[in-house]
Parts: C-alpha cells; sequence; structure tokens
C-alpha cells in the first residue's frame, strides 16, 4: 500500500514537472508586445492644390494613431476649400503604429486593381471627379487622385469610401468590402 | 462487500468442492459488463431455467448462484436496454462466467436509460447518449451532435462552427468535461468552439442544471461529459473502425480505435485513436457558401496500469482544425452589413473546392492528463488526476496586409495562446449508515497571451476549490447535499497609453447543492435539485475593446463587473412503461444576478472604418425560465413515437426586456421501426424526423441590425443495420438532413445576416468493429 502510494506520487510529480519545463508562452505573459503585428490603417491625408496655382494649399486629416480601440481620434479636420475653384487632391494613408511609419497608400497604388475609392458630397456645392486608373483592361477608375471642383458657398459633409475588391473590382461599388468610411465635414467660402 | 463475499464463497467452494465432490455445493459466480463502456452493470439478471435459480448483480456487476450441482445447463443474462444473452454453460466445480451486453436504447426508448443511470449519479435532469443514437451523429462536430437533445441547442458560426448551448446559456456558462478534465480552450466569442474531437466518446452526457459544487465555476446552466470507454480488463486486442461520407460539402470522415489488455503483463492496457476529416464547399439550396471547406485531424493514446488496489493512467490528445469562414461574411462596417442584410442572396457565391481561403482560423488543442487512484483500504478511494492543457488559436482575415513584407509572412492577424494546468485531489469514501460522499481539493492555473491585432489583453490566474458533497439513500429515496468554496486570482497585463498596467482581480465563493429523488411507482420518478453556481466575469468582459468583426459592433468592456451568481432550480418527472411509454418533463428556472451582456448605447463609435454601435458590457439581474419534455409512445412493440419539446423564455428582470440571442421555441416529432432480426441481419431500423423551429419574436428592441428570421421545418431520416458478413459484423447507417432542401435561416447562427442554412445532406455512415 505505502509503496503505491510512492509509485503514484512520484509519477504525478515527474508528470507536473516535465510540463512545467515546457512552457512556450507561459514567460511571456507579463510582456505583452506594445505592437500590433498586424497592419493598422491610422491616418487619411487629403491635400488640395489650386490647379491655377493661385489659392492655399489645403490640407485634411484623420488621425487615430493608436488605431481602433484605446483612444479615440485626435484629430479630424474639416475640408475648407475656396468657392468657384478646381482643386487636384491626392490622399495619404498610413499606419502610424509601426516605427518607422508604414504609407499605405503606395501599396494600394501597387495594388490598384483591387482598390476603388467613392467620395460622395452631401449639402455642399462640390463636383469630384476620379482622375487616376488601375492596370485592368480596359482601365477602371482609382481615386488616389482626384478632382474637386467647387462652386458656390456652403457647408456639408463629404464621405470618403475605400472599397477593398481583391479579384472582384468591376468600377462599382456592390463587390469587396469597406476598409475605410469616413465622413469629413466640409465647408466652401 | 458482495465481490469480497463472492470471492470468499468461491475460495470456500474450491476447497469443500475438493473435498466432497459429489454435493451441489458449487457456486457460479462472474461480473456482467457492458459491452461498450466496461461498466459494470447492476441489476442484470441470471438465470438458469432448468433450476429455475437466478440471481441479480450487484453495484459492482457481480453475480453469485450457489449450491449448484456439475451439469450441462443453459443461462440467460438480461438487463435493461440490453439484449438478452442465452448460452449453454458446464457446471464443474466452481465455475466463473463473465457476461458483456450490448446496450439497445432504441428497443425500450432512451428515457429508460436516464432512469436507471440518473440515480446513480446526479439529481439533476440528465441525458445520455450512445450506442445507436451517438452513431447516428458520428462525423458531425460536438456542438451539433448534442442539439437533438431536448433544452439544447446550437450557437453557429455558418456550418462547421457549432457550439453547445443549454437552456439559453454557452460558452463560459456551461462545462466541458474532455475525458474528466475541464475543457480549458478559447471561448471568448460565438466562434469559438469546443476543441473536442466527439469520435473519443462512447458516451455523451448532458447533465442539465447548475453544477458549481462539483465541478468549479462556470457550470451554471449545465454540464457535457464526452467520456471515453474504459480500457479493457481482459487480455486480448479489439478496435472499431469508422467511415462516413457526407454529399453535401462532398465530406469524410475516417476514425479507428486499436485498444489491448496485455496477457503476459495483465495490469497493463493501452489504447489508440486518431480521427481524420475533410469538408469541401457547403452548399445551401439555391447556392455554394463559399470558403467553408474544413480539415480536421486528432489523435489519442491512452496507457493505463491497473492493479487490484491502485491503478494509473495516461492520456495524451491533440486536436488540430483548419476552417474557412464564409467569406460573405466578411465585412468592413455597417453600411456593408446592411448591405448584406439587404441582399436575399451572397454576392460571392463560388464553386465546389476543397481549398480553404481567407478569412479561415486555425486550431490546435493538446491535452495531457495523469489520473491515479488508490483503494484506501475498505474506507474509500482516492484519485489524483492532474492535466495541462494547451491551445493555440490563429484567426486569418480575409484581407491580407497590403505591404508585401507583412503579406509575405502570412501570420494570422491575431494569434491566442492559453495554456492550463490543473490538478484534482478527491477521495470519495465508501457506504457509511445510508452515506456515501466525495471531498475534494481542485486548483488550476492559467496564463493567456496574445499577438497581433488587440482582442484580449494577456492574463495570468489561479483557481483553487475545496468541496464535500455526500448523498443518503434510503430505499425509494435518495438525498444529496454539497458544498463548495472556491477562490480566483486574476492578472492582467497589458500596455495602456504605452504604459504597462497589471491590475489584480479576486474573486471568493461559497456555492450549495441540494437534490433529491424519489421512486413514486415502480414507474414513476422524480427529481428535483437546487444549486447555486457562480461565474467570475471572464477576461474579454472586463477588457473588450474594439470592432467585433462579425455583427459590425463596437464591444467595450467594464472594469468593474462583479462576478455572475446563479439559483438554478430543475424540476423532473419521469413515467416508464417497459414497451408503452416513455416520458420526461423536466421544467426549470435559472435567476442569474449580475449577468453579463452587451448592452447598446449611444454614441455610436467612430473609426477609421466608419461608425459603429456601441456596445458596453453591463449587468443585470435575468431569469431562464422553460420546460424540457419527451415522449416516446409504442404504437406497436416495433413502432415508436417520439415527441420533443424544449420551450425558453429569458428576461432581463432590470430592464424587463428579453434577452438578446436565445433559442427560439422547438419540436420534434419522429416515428422509428424496429425490424425483426435475422440471423445475418440484425438490429434494422428506419426513423422519419421532423423538426419544427419557431420564429424567435422575444427579443429586445435596438439591440439587431435584422429582425429574427422566419420560422421553419425540416424533414430527416435516419436507417440502419447490423450485417454479418461471416463472423464479422458491420453496422451501415444512411441518414439525410434537410431532405425537402429547404431554404432557411436560423436566429441561433451568426451568420444569418449573410447567407442560408446547408441544404440536403446524405449521410453514409459504416461502422466495423474489429475483433469484437
Amino acid at each position: 500500500m505505502k509503496n503505491s502510494i510512492k509509485i503514484l506520487t512520484a509519477a504525478t510529480v515527474v508528470a507536473m514537472s516535465f510540463f512545467a519545463g515546457c512552457k512556450k508562452d507561459e514567460d511571456d505573459v507579463a510582456d505583452p508586445s506594445t505592437t500590433n503585428t498586424a497592419e493598422v490603417m491610422t491616418t487619411v491625408k487629403l491635400t488640395f492644390t489650386d490647379s491655377a496655382g493661385v489659392a492655399p494649399t489645403v490640407t485634411a486629416q484623420y488621425r487615430d494613431p493608436d488605431g481602433d480601440g484605446g483612444n479615440s481620434a485626435v484629430q479630424f479636420d474639416v475640408i475648407n476649400l475656396l468657392a468657384n475653384k478646381t482643386y487636384f487632391a491626392t490622399v495619404v494613408i498610413k499606419d502610424e503604429t509601426k516605427n518607422p511609419v508604414v504609407t499605405i497608400s503606395d501599396e494600394i497604388a501597387d495594388e490598384s486593381n483591387d482598390h476603388l475609392f467613392f467620395y460622395t458630397p452631401t449639402n455642399v456645392n462640390v463636383a469630384v471627379t476620379l482622375t487616376d486608373q488601375d492596370s485592368n483592361t480596359p482601365p477602371l477608375p482609382l481615386g488616389l487622385n482626384t478632382k474637386w471642383k467647387t462652386q458656390s458657398a456652403s457647408s456639408g459633409t463629404v464621405r470618403l469610401v475605400l472599397r477593398h475588391q481583391p479579384g472582384v473590382k468591376d468600377g462599382t461599388y456592390a463587390p469587396g468590402e469597406t476598409d475605410i468610411d469616413l465622413i469629413f465635414n466640409t465647408t466652401i467660402n | 462487500m458482495l465481490m469480497k463475499k463472492a470471492i470468499l464463497l468461491f475460495f470456500i467452494g474450491i476447497v469443500s468442492g475438493t473435498v466432497i465432490r459429489a454435493q451441489c455445493t458449487f457456486s457460479l459466480v462472474g461480473k456482467v459488463i457492458d459491452h461498450h463502456d466496461r461498466d459494470p452493470l447492476e441489476f442484470a439478471e441470471i438465470y438458469i431455467p432448468e433450476l429455475k435459480r437466478g440471481a441479480l448483480t450487484d453495484s459492482l456487476g457481480n453475480y453469485i448462484i450457489a449450491g449448484l450441482c456439475n451439469g450441462n445447463y443453459t443461462i440467460t443474462c438480461r438487463h435493461m436496454g440490453c439484449e438478452d444473452i442465452s448460452m449453454p454453460i458446464t457446471i464443474n466445480g466452481n465455475t466463473l462466467q463473465n457476461f458483456y451486453p450490448e446496450h439497445h436504447l432504441q428497443e425500450l426508448g432512451l428515457v429508460n436509460v436516464v432512469l436507471d443511470k440518473a440515480p446513480e449519479k446526479t439529481t439533476q435532469s440528465s441525458y445520455v447518449m450512445r450506442g445507436r443514437e451517438l452513431d447516428e451523429t458520428r462525423g458531425r462536430t460536438l456542438g451539433d451532435a448534442l442539439k437533438n437533445i431536448t433544452g439544447v441547442s446550437a450557437m453557429q458560426t455558418g456550418s462547421g462552427i457549432s457550439k453547445p448551448v443549454i437552456h439559453g446559456l454557452h460558452s463560459n456558462r456551461i462545462l466541458i468535461l474532455n475525458n474528466g478534465i475541464r475543457q480549458e480552450g478559447q471561448q471568448w466569442g460565438s466562434e469559438h468552439a469546443p476543441e473536442i474531437d466527439p469520435f473519443i466518446a462512447t458516451n455523451l452526457t448532458v447533465v442539465k442544471g447548475a453544477n458549481s459544487v462539483r465541478y468549479g465555476p462556470d457550470a451554471m446552466a449545465g454540464v457535457i461529459l464526452v467520456e471515453p470507454a474504459k480500457l479493457r480488463d481482459s487480455a486480448g486486442i479489439d478496435g472499431e473502425l469508422n467511415l462516413v461520407g457526407n454529399s453535401n460539402g462532398r465530406a469524410g470522415s475516417i476514425s479507428g480505435i486499436l485498444e489491448q489488455n496485455l496477457k503476459r503483463i495483465s495490469p497493463l492496457s493501452w489504447r489508440l485513436q486518431g480521427t481524420i476529416k475533410k469538408s469541401g464547399t457547403v452548399s445551401a439550396p439555391r447556392y455554394f457558401l463559399k470558403n467553408t471547406s474544413s480539415e480536421e485531424y486528432n489523435f489519442s493514446g491512452t496507457l493505463g496500469w491497473t492493479k487490484k488496489n491502485y491503478g494509473t493512467e495516461i492520456f495524451y490528445s491533440q486536436f488540430n482544425t483548419s476552417i474557412g469562414i464564409l467569406s460573405a461574411a466578411h465585412i468592413g462596417n455597417v453600411s456593408d452589413l446592411l448591405d448584406a442584410i439587404a441582399r436575399t442572396e451572397p454576392l460571392e457565391k463560388g464553386e465546389f473546392t476543397y481549398d480553404i481561403q481567407r478569412p479561415n482560423q486555425h486550431i490546435e488543442h493538446e491535452l495531457f492528463k495523469m489520473k491515479s487512484y488508490l483503494y484506501t483500504g475498505d474506507a474509500g478511494k482516492l484519485n489524483m488526476v492532474y492535466a495541462r492543457q494547451y491551445n493555440i488559436r490563429s484567426e486569418y482575415d480575409k484581407e491580407q496586409p497590403l505591404s508585401d513584407s507583412l503579406a509575405g509572412l502570412n501570420r494570422p492577424e491575431l494569434q491566442l495562446e492559453i495554456t492550463s494546468h490543473s490538478a484534482d485531489v478527491f477521495w470519495e469514501h465508501t457506504s457509511i449508515k445510508r452515506f456515501t460522499g466525495t471531498f475534494g481539493v481542485s486548483g488550476l492555473t492559467q496564463t493567456n497571451t496574445f499577438e497581433g491585432r488587440y482582442f484580449i489583453p494577456n492574463y495570468r490566474n489561479y483557481t483553487g476549490g475545496i468541496y464535500w458533497i455526500e448523498r443518503w439513500t434510503w430505499e425509494k429515496l435518495q438525498l444529496e447535499a454539497g458544498i463548495r468554496y472556491d477562490y480566483r486570482h486574476l492578472q492582467v497585463f497589458k500596455f495602456e497609453n504605452n504604459v504597462l498596467v497589471s491590475p489584480v482581480y479576486e474573486y471568493r465563493n461559497v456555492s450549495g447543492t441540494f437534490g433529491a429523488i424519489y421512486r413514486l411507482t415502480d414507474n414513476l420518478n422524480a427529481n428535483i435539485n437546487i444549486g447555486t453556481a457562480w461565474r467570475p466575469p471572464a477576461v474579454n468582459e472586463l477588457y473588450s475593446d474594439g470592432i467585433h468583426h462579425g455583427t459590425a459592433t463596437y464591444e467595450i468592456g467594464n472594469k468593474s463587473l462583479k462576478p455572475e451568481q446563479a439559483v438554478n432550480t430543475t424540476f423532473s418527472l419521469q413515467y416508464n412503461k417497459k414497451e408503452k411509454w416513455n416520458v420526461e418533463v423536466s421544467p426549470y428556472y435559472n435567476a442569474i444576478s449580475n449577468f453579463i451582456y452587451l448592452q447598446p448605447e449611444m454614441p455610436p463609435t467612430v473609426t477609421i472604418h466608419g461608425a459603429f454601435p456601441t456596445f458596453r458590457y453591463t449587468q443585470v439581474n435575468a431569469a431562464f425560465t422553460g420546460i424540457d419534455a419527451q415522449v416516446n409512445y409504442y404504437i406497436v412493440p416495433q413502432l415508436m413515437l417520439t415527441g420533443k419539446a424544449s420551450i425558453l423564455r429569458a428576461s432581463n428582470k432590470t430592464t424587463g426586456d428579453y434577452l438578446i440571442q436565445m433559442p427560439a421555441d422547438k419540436l420534434q416529432g419522429e416515428l422509428t421501426y424496429n425490424f425483426k432480426s435475422f440471423d445475418k441481419i440484425k438490429d434494422s431500423y428506419i426513423t422519419v424526423s421532423g423538426i419544427f423551429v419557431n420564429k424567435q419574436f422575444r427579443v429586445p428592441p435596438n439591440a439587431d441590425y435584422a429582425l429574427p428570421p422566419s420560422a421553419y421545418t425540416l424533414l430527416n431520416f435516419e436507417m440502419g443495420t447490423k450485417l454479418y458478413l461471416g463472423k464479422q459484423p458491420v453496422t451501415i447507417g444512411l441518414g439525410g438532413t434537410n431532405l425537402l432542401n429547404t431554404s432557411y435561416r436560423d436566429y441561433m447562427n451568426r451568420l444569418r445576416y449573410y447567407a442560408d442554412e446547408m441544404g440536403r445532406n446524405i449521410t453514409l455512415r459504416v461502422k466495423i468493429p474489429i475483433n469484437d
């Protein structure tokens, strides 16, 4: 009887120590990683330059440097444009959680066949047209580069949507899913 | 006790037999053991018709018929729910004869099994699935296999991921014991299914009701026991091969078991078991459900050393699966979701393939267990169990990172690793003045880490408990009472604004249970159980902070949550008239205070992907009232009609609303015909069944994007037979679900927004016992 207790106890201790030895993640628990290794879109920056070279250059940004969750966005600018002008606009998208910061819009330009931007003004007198195209045959619009034609003074919103449509892009909105969806308050003076 | 007597008599018999040979003083002794799970069978009747002499087995399955003369006789063994065994026997001195009858549930209805089993085990309503009924579920996931039991439903993510739900509660609110070990995997969301291979089990038991005293925190609504058969205890080798094929998804499973008890080293037994499953794209009635392929491979090994006074068993298992997630279900924001709901069919349909694309998940679960027991004299049995579980879950989003360098790594966007060590020591004492009982302590340590997208923080937790349960049995009455104390220490490690924070949470709790079983008449049994249960808040409820992509909601944890407390009352009435009626009716009431749930909140949360409705974890008082009922009626002995009903009303007492995501009322009707057995064809049957699931009308306002789907009715069938090819038996089963190819959606499926459920599926099953 006593012998059997010894055998069982010894076997249990051996088994427990064996597994206490192969800890894998157990030591890392108190030392969580600070960065998300996955790709995070944190920043959208629009830059407007007057086609006539007269009006000053305008920028408008959305920035949430720690990504979704945690702190909310630190910057969400109003787009302030002058009336009756034609602006050329470019959009830059960044991942500011990485060091160095990753410019995701460069990757979008490389994968233009999988992406499509939409700009939808509401209550504001501006017409937005896409000026760049992807490398499909026939080419389809992309939207990293746009032309904004303003009219009379007004204020409202412009909604910027980036659709990710890998393998299914056909120039329409429906296929794929939404990567970015921001509603910028917009004023034309 | 009787065992000892039997052995004593046996030896007395041998001695006396050698001295006075001519007299009728010999004994026939032996054991009656279940063929499949090797449990000893109590109340089996052993009978020698020529002598009109018989005996019943005791609780250890032993019997003895004394005072026999040498000679040739017939002997029969009869046990409720088993095939009768009749065979010639020669008494030549004291003789040993064991019986291994096979259970045949269907012939006497399933409730008998509950009646048969329940008094030994639990005062809650419970249901054991085995034999033919278990065979019919082979090839399915655990959640899917259990959903035919009243009071049990499945919470699904598409067709491949299925979690069991008992009386409206799931995940951390029910407990799964895999081969006696608390399953400690990842079960934060509806897409996190139990990491268990059901082929391991010869019994699947669902105990409905609170069970915290025996098993610790979490068991608020019930316990699921996945139990393999006991190892072989007699020399020999045997096994079983299962083959399952499905028409929908062109899926196949193969699972095998091989086990042996060594003749030369009789205490040593071993078993090896393995399963491989593969499924291609599943289809709804009108279209393919793109990216629903899956694959799985699992294996386990058991090594046992059994001596008269002590024994030890080592078990290791591995579960590995990769599951594609319906492409159409991946959305970027609320407007994508609203567009998907507005469409009658998903935009992406695709074709048949076995390839698994993004989005998908890959899960591995490892279990090592060592169990030892020791008989402490006549007083009882001491058990020691140690287990280690390791779980890694990798979730791959639909999109690869745009950056080529990141994409090249093909890393999961989210990876969670959880490691748990648990130890249980408990002592079961033998009957003292009608009392039997168990006293035990248990401990668990657990660490969880994540990589990639933030979902839950790293944490470490220590849980310890001490409990004592006593049971008193007197003729028709059995009473049971127990008490338990638990302590949990949880420490979270996370960065907040680049500063490492590591708050500690401590929880203490006392739980109790009281239950009774009363045998009113030979045919009528009543059970009642009142139990308390508790559950400390899970780490996702404390610390979630982000978009839940499946439901397009922004979920925020609440660091000040208190533990949930449940008082669960179950009552069960069982009426059983052999080959005529089997009826079980079980009403229940589960009151949970500090019930944790997600409450919608204003304003919506703005992110770069758009604005998401905000949901915050909140505590309210909740009540779950319901009734489970099952009736079997034999129209003629071979034709059985079955009716089942599961009805639940779940309410939020604090706000006066209903609770979200609760199973709708379900009714089932079945008609089974058992054919007569012939020489080479046995146990043939056919079952036709209809399932009606009502629309869930009882939902809280403004908490969901889409109304619950409509009610639906499905038609299914099952048939099976056991053929003897020479001496080799082969069990063949053919089944079909959704025979009318009905297009429908189920409220408990998270992907109901996006696509219909699976269409018609025909399943062929072959079971080949080896060396049976």
